[in-house]
């Protein structure tokens, strides 16, 4: 009975908390972003190897914020966390040209996973403080995104470390999320 | 035995899918009249806050049914740098909607610009559906559109005025529309 009543309370009042993955590659910034969101600050980093895990409070919403280690040899214990998301960041650093191709296919590989068919996409890329950077269009081109037609997705031009284009980016997470349930 | 029946029933009641469009620049009102669009035509949709949306650096979808017609949205970014992502999408949409601002008057040459070049690098492409009363400003686009139903139905994407008459128009057309057939599922 308690039990029951308590269910009924959560589901009235309690909110619950949204699962976000950060991916990207190796050097991309997720765990910039992740503690630029938590605590507003910019945290000295190193590379991630396992996983970094934070609850972050937008909006009155909830979220558990994964940020998963990029590089090659961990990319594929990423499929480990993917049940359950409701929202892929998915991280891009803007300057590295030459890694773009790579940051595709992992993209691509990813949203083929039968467990984020309904997770809500959204790129930042990042660095742009960068004198290099692609623009959202050349990243969003190169990323191959127009490719994806069944897809609600959205780019952002993030600076992590400037903390630039997180909020705008938060805003419409939120927003859409809201819209889902 | 099986499969016989799933296939006879999904023959019966498979609905027929065509793809949309929605372009038009940047703060025309293509994700609110998405929304509205998607409020109006299903039921227990709860839309967003109409006041909360912000401008699309990507891609919004919605899917409405419309009698045995599946009508799939693509609503992408109109900023001019987004503008080149346009194309990508011709090759599988059945029919466009063009949204215009018709209070900004300073950036109608702008959006018929946006509008002339995107029949220009896809010849092929379907119907086209634009909003507002603004026919003798785009009238040197005619021979571009040719032969493809047109209308340029007022709407305020706001209130949700026009916006039935638009897609109604616009689901019967995809369907008359013989030249580009709805897109296959495989039945099996």
């Amino acid at each position: 009975m308690g039990g029951f009543f308590s269910s009924i309370f959560s589901g009235l009042f309690g909110t619950r908390e949204m699962r976000i993955l950060i991916l990207g590659l190796d050097g991309a910034g997720k765990t910039t972003i992740l503690y630029r969101l938590q605590v507003g600050e910019v945290v000295t980093t190193i590379p991630t190897i396992g996983f970094n895990v934070e609850t972050v409070t937008y909006k009155n919403l909830k979220f558990q914020v994964w940020d998963l280690g990029g590089q090659t040899s961990i990319r594929p214990y990423w499929r480990c966390y993917y049940s359950n998301t409701d929202a892929v960041i998915y991280v891009v650093d803007s300057s590295d040209r030459d890694r773009m191709g790579i940051s595709k296919s992992e993209l691509v590989a990813m949203l083929e996973e039968e467990e984020l068919k309904k997770a809500i996409l959204v790129v930042f890329a990042n660095k742009q403080d960068m004198e290099q950077a692609m623009t959202p269009a050349e990243v969003a081109n190169a990323l191959g995104l127009p490719a994806l037609k069944d897809r609600k997705w959205q780019i952002f031009k993030t600076s992590a470390t400037k903390g630039t284009g997180l909020d705008e980016a938060m805003e419409w997470l939120v927003d859409s999320l809201k819209s889902r349930q | 035995m099986y499969t016989l029946l799933s296939g006879l029933y999904k023959y019966m009641f498979q609905k027929d899918e065509y793809c949309i469009l929605i372009l038009g620049l940047d703060n025309a009102g293509k994700t609110t009249f998405l929304e509205q669009t998607k409020t109006k035509f299903s039921k227990n949709y709860k839309g967003i806050n109409l006041s909360k949306i912000t401008s699309t650096v990507g891609l919004n979808i919605g899917t409405i049914d419309v009698g045995k017609a599946r009508l799939m949205f693509w609503d992408l970014g109109g900023q001019e740098e987004l503008q080149s992502l346009w194309d990508k999408y011709y090759a599988e949409s059945h029919g466009i909607i063009y949204v215009i601002d018709s209070t900004d008057e300073e950036r109608l040459s702008e959006s018929k610009e946006a509008f002339g070049k995107s029949f220009d690098t896809q010849p092929g492409f379907p119907n086209c559906l634009s909003v507002p009363d603004i026919k003798t400003a785009f009238s040197d686009c005619a021979p571009k559109i040719g032969k493809r139903d047109c209308l340029v139905q007022p709407c305020t994407a706001l209130t949700g005025d026009g916006v039935n008459e638009g897609i109604e128009w616009m689901v019967k057309c995809v369907i008359r529309n013989i030249h580009r057939p709805p897109r296959q599922k495989d039945i099996t």
